[in-house]
């Protein structure tokens, strides 16, 4: 298999049908840096103006000529260096295939296979929601390649490339639409793909984040530290300290206003693009997951949560583990900041339409919440209680035909699932006090990703039977799986809209 | 201790050269003798007179202590080159190491990205190889050392045919 789907090189494509983005982008990337030459230039000023000299010195006619000068200069060769990338940027969306070219001096060409494109956000960073423009982020499953971004589009282009690219990473543009596809090998569609149809699937309402906020470990040890200064201040009658807890505060509070930020408004959906998630309060984003995207879910749950019954749920996503920027990273991977049990039964029937079982309900309930073997859950056996004295009850795995699921902790609970088909491989892992209770280890590689699925302390002889038959029912998953089971189970109202689709090419389900 | 304790049963391991356990040696004396070097120099300058400290007692016990993990490394290494193993199934390579920690992991022909072939310098003396398999997943950290140059050769034809035959996505 080729692994590198985008690649770089030196191109001479030929004009037609490449398309700029919107000319303003540069302005809205560079704003920072237009910003801070005003700044740089208008100090002076201000800072006379505020003291009631005269704005203008007695000095400044003989330096005005090199001010004015040097600071036009600045600003044009800023200007001009934004004008100059975008023009040299351009793309271009047809053949199956993504291309970007960018760069004066050094070219940049990277292209990238439509069929492989794991998952697409919007993001509306809040100038560029001013503006009402926003950036097309796409990851394609390659070797450590990072994201394609085209910055910016006006919002309602962005839609239309999003739509366009998912009509035709499914296959549905390619055949329901052949004169469009064949018109559009000039770079646009002629006939425009129209969004998919979604259907709110659930959101979570700010009360709720603001309360898993203040319920968060971090804010545990925030108390815990305000309790400790507070008593040392008193032992110590040393008032000077509050002093340097302002920086850590700061800091502490930007970190609450990001993940405030970040997760406000959210809300999943459902469309036969795959999972929308949107989320944000003035930088805001969308993220589209095509179906069959997810290589792994992890579901947890803190001890400060378990009152209110509120879990997490993040998910590995290939290509989302590349990203360079980790608080990035770290909010695209989130499928759900906080929710209730049913919120966490519905998206675990997105990401795992078929569940494999009679009663999804019961097995992941005994996945989140359950001890023991119930729900055909296999713990870990008695013998090796030493070795996890409170989480022996709770450690195990369960089969379902399309999934392994895998819980763990007493009172961090937390529960993996893995579809059978995204197991890359597995591995057993023995240490010596482990063979002396004859427990192992089993681990399941997924791409990289907040989930690591492992099974820990399992009996010998389970876990052994489990590494055979989880690679067999790997093996049969690959071969059987299909997207179009993934629309009839999840939303059957989409059908009817939706007829016109295809069976899926068996490249698509691919990658 | 039985070592093959973890590994499924009923599977006949391929195990690699013996010649092997000469490119480990190497290593070891690469990684360990400077150690144990490094480690020794106070203890030759307190003798010296040079240096007042460190007390003579701990300038001899931590060469000396090193020196007994590094001979026990030694005594291990023939073993833990006999516990390396490898077996091509219908659908998947089984690769297994280790005494004391042991692994057992299945990387399924469909799912290689791609194999690769590492030789060093001690290796490549000995006529051997580095068969190294790649997937998705940053975690399958499956390699076999010291495989004879040809089995290496063949085996990376055979795994990247098989794998174009299975070959699924993601």
């Amino acid at each position: 298999m080729p692994p590198a789907a985008a690649r770089r090189d030196a191109t001479s494509a030929s004009d037609d049908g490449w398309l700029r983005v919107h000319p303003a982008s540069p302005f809205v990337r560079g704003w920072f840096a237009l910003a801070a030459i005003a700044f740089f230039f208008g100090r002076d000023i201000f800072e006379r103006a505020l003291q009631g000299q005269p704005v203008f010195e007695e000095g400044l006619a003989r330096r005005a000529p090199w001010l004015l000068g040097g600071g036009a200069a600045v600003l044009a060769v800023a200007v001009l260096g934004f004008v100059l990338t975008w023009y040299f940027t351009k793309y271009q969306v047809s053949g199956g295939y993504v291309r970007v070219t960018s760069g004066l001096l050094f070219r940049q060409h990277r292209q990238a296979r439509l069929d492989r494109v794991q998952a697409i956000d919007i993001v509306q960073p809040l100038l560029a929601r001013i503006f009402g423009l926003a950036e097309l982020k796409f990851e394609v499953a390659d070797a450590g390649e990072s994201a394609m971004r085209l910055a910016y589009l006006k919002i309602g282009d962005a839609r239309q490339l999003r739509a366009t690219i998912l009509a035709r990473a499914s296959g549905a543009a390619a055949v329901a639409a052949p004169e469009a596809g064949a018109a559009s090998q000039g770079g646009q569609p002629a006939r425009p793909a129209t969004e998919a149809p979604e259907f709110a699937v659930l959101s979570v309402p700010p009360s709720r984040l603001l309360g898993s906020l203040l319920l968060s470990e971090q804010s545990f040890f925030v108390v815990a530290g305000g309790a400790a200064s507070v008593v040392l201040s008193a032992v110590t009658d040393n008032r000077a300290f509050y002093f340097y807890l302002v920086p850590a505060v700061l800091g502490l509070a930007a970190g609450y206003w990001n993940y405030f930020n970040r997760g406000y408004n959210f809300t999943a959906a459902v469309s036969p693009d795959g999972i929308r998630l949107r989320y944000g309060l003035l930088d805001t984003q969308a993220q589209t997951l095509p179906p069959g995207r997810i290589q792994a879910v992890k579901v947890a749950q803190s001890p400060l949560w378990r009152p209110f019954g509120w879990y997490r749920m993040q998910v590995n996503v290939a290509g989302y583990g590349h990203s360079g920027n980790a608080v990035e990273g770290n909010t695209r991977t989130i499928l759900l900041p906080v929710g209730r049990l049913p919120d966490v039964l519905a998206m675990l029937s997105l990401v795992l339409p078929d569940p494999g079982t009679d009663q999804p309900a019961a097995v992941f309930a005994a996945g989140l919440n359950g001890r023991d073997s119930g729900a055909g859950f296999v713990t870990t056996p008695q013998r090796a209680w030493l070795l996890a004295p409170f989480a022996w009850r709770r450690n195990g795995f369960a089969a379902t035909e399309t999934a392994l699921l895998l819980r763990s902790g007493r009172w961090w609970r937390e529960l993996v699932v893995v579809p059978h088909q995204r197991t890359q491989s597995l591995a057993l892992q023995q240490g010596p006090v482990a063979r002396l209770f004859r427990v192992a280890d089993l681990v399941l590689h997924t791409t990289a990703g907040p989930v690591a699925p492992r099974l820990t302390q399992a009996g010998l002889d389970e876990v052994r039977q489990l590494f055979n038959d989880q690679s067999a029912r790997a093996r049969l998953a690959r071969k059987r799986q299909t997207t179009e089971q993934w629309l009839s189970q999840v939303a059957p109202a989409i059908e009817p809209a939706n007829a016109g689709t295809p069976p899926q090419q068996e490249g698509q389900q691919h990658g | 201790m039985h070592t093959e304790a973890i590994d499924p049963p009923g599977i006949n391991w391929q195990r690699v050269s013996p010649r092997y356990v000469t490119v480990r040696l190497a290593e070891w004396a690469l990684g360990n003798l400077v150690a144990v070097l490094v480690l020794s120099a106070p203890l030759v300058f307190v003798l010296l007179g040079w240096w007042s400290w460190p007390p003579l007692w701990l300038a001899v016990t931590v060469p000396a202590a090193m020196l007994a993990v590094a001979l026990w490394r030694l005594v291990l290494i023939p073993r833990q080159v006999r516990a390396i193993g490898y077996a091509e199934r219908d659908e998947d390579l089984l690769v297994r190491g280790g005494i004391f920690f042991q692994r057992t992991m299945a990387v399924p022909y469909g799912r290689m990205q791609y194999v690769d072939i590492a030789v060093g310098p001690v290796e490549r003396a000995l006529g051997l190889c580095t068969l190294k398999l790649h997937t998705a997943s940053p975690g399958t950290n499956a390699r076999v050392p010291g495989l004879p140059a040809t089995e290496g050769a063949r085996l990376r034809e055979e795994l990247t045919a098989r794998g174009e035959a299975r070959l699924a996505g993601l």
